[in-house]
């Protein structure tokens, strides 16, 4: 091993971090962990090396990655596997997993060939948008759990959770609503394209064709359209359907109206004779209909917005029966149970600590930022992380009952209906009443005359089909989704957009979505001599406690006294402190009660306060680190809408941010609860409250908000429900995603204008009666495209400007 | 006359072919990843002494 302060700036050769600190050598390559050089043990043993040659910075770092070596024990449960398994017969299971950190060629090659590194895999598959592999193993030469662990063990930890066994069916059924849609697509491509062809024939050159070509052309026609009308159009005339069954009126209604009257109006005609019909506008209409389809259904695969608090727990919990250790899924908990919960693991229901004290982290729970400090007996929340010495704690109540669980249960659910269905609903009915009245105005009118007051009632039905006013919102949305996703900040479904649009407060969490979410650490006080330094690093690392690790921490930030040396009379004083001497020095390091003695002035900032012989030297002060920018973002934000902090944690840093938020509209110390109550409240005003959070303390809030961003640092965080997942860097843009989503609000009223113009003009058409086939056939498309131009082109202008 | 209905019909077969290979494909998931055969056909074929 090479001393630790020699030279720190080379790359690990797994991850390519810079190896800062301790360097591990193996076989003469620098890492900068053992978890990174393990990973490449394993890679090398099994002559996978070329891994590294794909991508720089193909491996994952194994910093900061405590993995339990049974975490996946519970994998070995019949019950829990069989809700896994995608499929299993006697010689092969397949099952398929997320694999969130799956990044680059490098993962997608090494994870393609597992078999060599597992020989019971018999293949696997990688889904890379997804960032799923599906495997296929034998499982008489291996299992589930080992195929898990070994992923993690090469730091491809996959992500397992009871409910993801129900959502990987319904992103089947995604997939195969997507496989419909294609399906659709295709038939009536396949339809308008060759409909076309005869139609233009009988457009241009009907005068020479021989009647008996024209009726064959004719024939084929209809026969081609028959497919589009029965398949590919159905899913309007479902929803239609369904919609005048529960009497209500949607835009599907006069799409239907415009597509059944179009193909019975050309069907007539043509039986008639009375002309060569409109089936090329039939097949093109539907067409463009289902594209505006496929925009509409365009989602990001590999997130998961939808999440219950189960998805935040671990699979498995150690407990103690009869004497014996065994690992049993969390469902299997019941109360009296003694679980055993190690460092940075999450505890799974509501219990009481047995033996000695310990700390629990809830910054994930409640926002604190700071563990909090447990005694023997004292009681702990389910979604608290242990920190340090493992705990042993009594379940007091089962998972599905815990603090956690009541509180996502207790939140109201969202209105599902979102803004632009609502929207577009209603403009269905003024549409449908519209076209049905200027309709029948028009066979009024001719009245006296029946064959062209017939023809003039179904030519107004067929130009005023509101094509192109349907695929306005899901092109012009789906276009500024896609946009957005490059960015960073990724829709759940193009309805979130104008969701966004309306906001006119935004509430905002603390700790993790405006600060990053560990704090800084630094020493002020008197400059410390080295020996000194060393003596106070050396009693700090006596203690467990995350705030004595911290202290030491802040000391050795150079990493230049890291060598042991001895501490006597080592005294910990639970809630209070430490003591101990180190060559003759004594230190005490501790709360400020404990470092000035009783009655000293106290204040407020989070510190820890250092002494040397007696003499107070300094203080250990953790301070939130705030995101870069969101000072700026904060300010050009206020003046489009009312801003609100809502902070689990204490009002310490009341005045760091008191330059952003006015003092009546900060909220500090807020329970999860009353998160909910505060938007409830804002809601009951008729305010459109945006929540940005990044916990499961703000899951609550974010499902009460008309509309919430979840902010992640990484793509392997886990968020809780939201209709947005934004990289924390996009935070300080927030405004410009809120003026581009304004943007877009615009682009579709333009687009709205643009059809309405298309439809007059065609209504003239109509009403004179000389809406011929040919003009329907220049018209319908034209204005479609012209509104999926504007669309595409508006969205991508914007982004540039705004995102 | 007769000429163009022949090929006519000639042309619906060959490109309703199309039509039913494009559903086939559809429904056997040929569509469903589009980018991750995009990465794996460049990576080199396993040599045969490769395999454990």
């Amino acid at each position: 091993m090479i001393p630790t302060n020699t030279s720190i700036d080379v790359p690990c050769v797994h991850c390519g971090e810079l190896c800062t600190g301790h360097i591990v050598d193996a076989q003469e390559h620098p890492f900068c962990c053992n978890g990174c050089k393990s990973v490449y043990e394993i890679l090398h043993a099994n002559d996978l090396c070329d891994y590294y040659q794909h991508d720089d910075h193909a491996g994952v770092s194994m910093r900061q990655r405590p993995m339990p070596a049974d975490a996946f024990a519970a994998l070995d449960d019949p019950s829990v596997a069989r809700q896994l398994l995608e499929y299993s017969s006697e010689s092969m299971h397949r099952v398929r997993l997320s694999i969130p950190s799956m990044h680059c060629t490098s993962c997608v090659w090494l994870l393609e060939q597992l078999d060599r590194i597992d020989s019971g895999v018999l293949r696997s598959t990688v889904d890379v948008m997804r960032k799923q592999v599906t495997i296929e193993f034998d499982p008489s030469r291996t299992t589930l759990r080992a195929i898990a662990t070994m992923l993690t063990s090469i730091g491809y930890e996959p992500v397992v959770r009871i409910e993801a066994g129900a959502s990987h069916l319904q992103q089947g059924g995604d997939r195969s609503a997507i496989r419909a849609l294609y399906l659709r697509i295709g038939v009536a491509a396949f339809a308008a394209g060759n409909i076309m062809l005869f139609s233009v024939a009988q457009y241009f050159g009907a005068s020479t064709m021989q009647p008996a070509l024209i009726t064959v052309f004719q024939i084929a026609s209809i026969i081609l359209s028959v497919p589009v009308l029965v398949f590919s159009a159905s899913p309007w005339f479902r929803s239609a359907a369904g919609a005048l069954r529960a009497r209500r009126v949607n835009l599907d209604v006069p799409v239907s109206l415009g597509i059944l009257v179009l193909f019975a109006r050309s069907v007539a005609d043509i039986a008639g004779g009375a002309g060569e019909g409109f089936l090329d506008s039939f097949a093109g209409l539907v067409l463009f209909l289902l594209v505006g389809r496929l925009f509409q259904q365009r989602a990001f695969d590999a997130l998961s917005f939808d999440r219950t608090y189960r998805s935040f727990f671990p699979l498995s919990v150690r407990v103690e029966r009869k004497q014996e250790e065994e690992v049993i899924p969390i469902e299997g908990i019941v109360v009296g149970d003694t679980m055993q919960i190690r460092n940075g693991e999450v505890i799974p229901c509501d219990s009481v600590l047995l033996g000695q004290c310990g700390y629990v982290d809830y910054s994930f729970v409640s926002g604190e930022a700071l563990p909090v400090e447990c005694t023997e007996g004292s009681f702990v929340y389910a979604g608290g992380r242990v920190v340090g010495a493992a705990m042993k704690l009594a379940a007091v109540k089962d998972v599905s009952h815990s603090y956690l669980a009541s509180l996502w249960d207790s939140s109201s659910t969202r209105v599902q209906r979102s803004t632009w269905l609502q929207l577009s609903d209603r403009f269905g009915q003024w549409f449908t009443v519209f076209a049905i009245g200027v309709a029948v105005l028009g066979f009024l009118l001719w009245l006296p005359n029946y064959a062209i007051a017939l023809n003039v009632f179904t030519a107004v039905l067929i130009i005023a089909c509101p094509c192109a006013l349907t695929l306005a919102a899901p092109i012009t949305l789906g276009t500024a989704m896609g946009l957005a996703g490059r960015k960073g900040i990724f829709l759940k479904n193009i309805g979130s957009m104008l969701e966004l649009e309306r906001t006119t407060d935004v509430v905002f969490d603390k700790t993790g979505t405006l600060t990053m979410p560990s704090p800084a650490v630094r020493y002020e006080g008197r400059e410390l001599t080295n020996e000194e330094r060393r003596a106070v690093i050396a009693v700090a690392m006596q203690s467990a406690h995350p705030m004595s690790r911290a202290v030491a921490k802040a000391l050795d930030d150079d990493a230049t006294s890291s060598d042991a040396c001895t501490v006597d009379d080592v005294a910990e004083h639970v809630g209070q402190g430490i003591t101990g001497s180190v060559d003759g020095q004594s230190v005490c390091i501790g709360s400020h009660d404990f470092v000035h003695g009783e009655g000293a002035e106290q204040q407020t900032s989070a510190s820890v306060w250092v002494s040397v012989d007696g003499r107070v030297v300094g203080a250990v002060h953790a301070r939130p680190t705030i995101r870069t920018g969101i000072a700026a973002m904060i300010d050009r934000l206020r003046t489009r809408a009312t801003l609100w902090l809502l902070s689990g944690d204490t009002d310490r840093d009341r005045d760091v941010f008191a330059g952003a938020f006015p003092p009546s509209s900060m909220y500090f110390s807020q329970r999860p609860t009353e998160k909910v109550d505060r938007i409830n409240e804002l809601r009951t005003e008729r305010r459109h409250v945006l929540m940005v959070g990044d916990g499961l303390n703000d899951a609550g809030a974010m499902r009460a908000a008309n509309v919430a961003i979840a902010v992640t640092d990484d793509a392997a965080t886990l968020v809780p429900a939201c209709d947005v997942i934004m990289r924390a860097h996009q935070l300080s843009n927030l405004d410009g995603l809120l003026r581009y989503a304004r943007s877009m609000r615009r682009v579709i009223v333009f687009n709205f204008i643009i059809s309405i113009a298309y439809n007059a003009l065609g209504l003239t058409l109509a009403l004179v009666g000389i809406l011929t086939p040919l003009a329907t056939a220049i018209l319908m498309p034209v204005s479609s495209l012209t509104v999926i131009g504007v669309s595409v082109a508006g969205a991508r202008w914007y982004a540039r400007r705004y995102l | 006359m007769s000429v163009v209905v022949v090929l006519v019909l000639c042309s619906l077969l060959i490109s309703g072919g199309f039509l039913l290979a494009f559903l086939w494909a559809t429904k056997r998931g040929q569509f469903d990843d589009v980018h991750t055969p995009a990465i794996t056909m460049l990576f080199d074929d396993r040599t045969p002494t490769d395999k454990p």
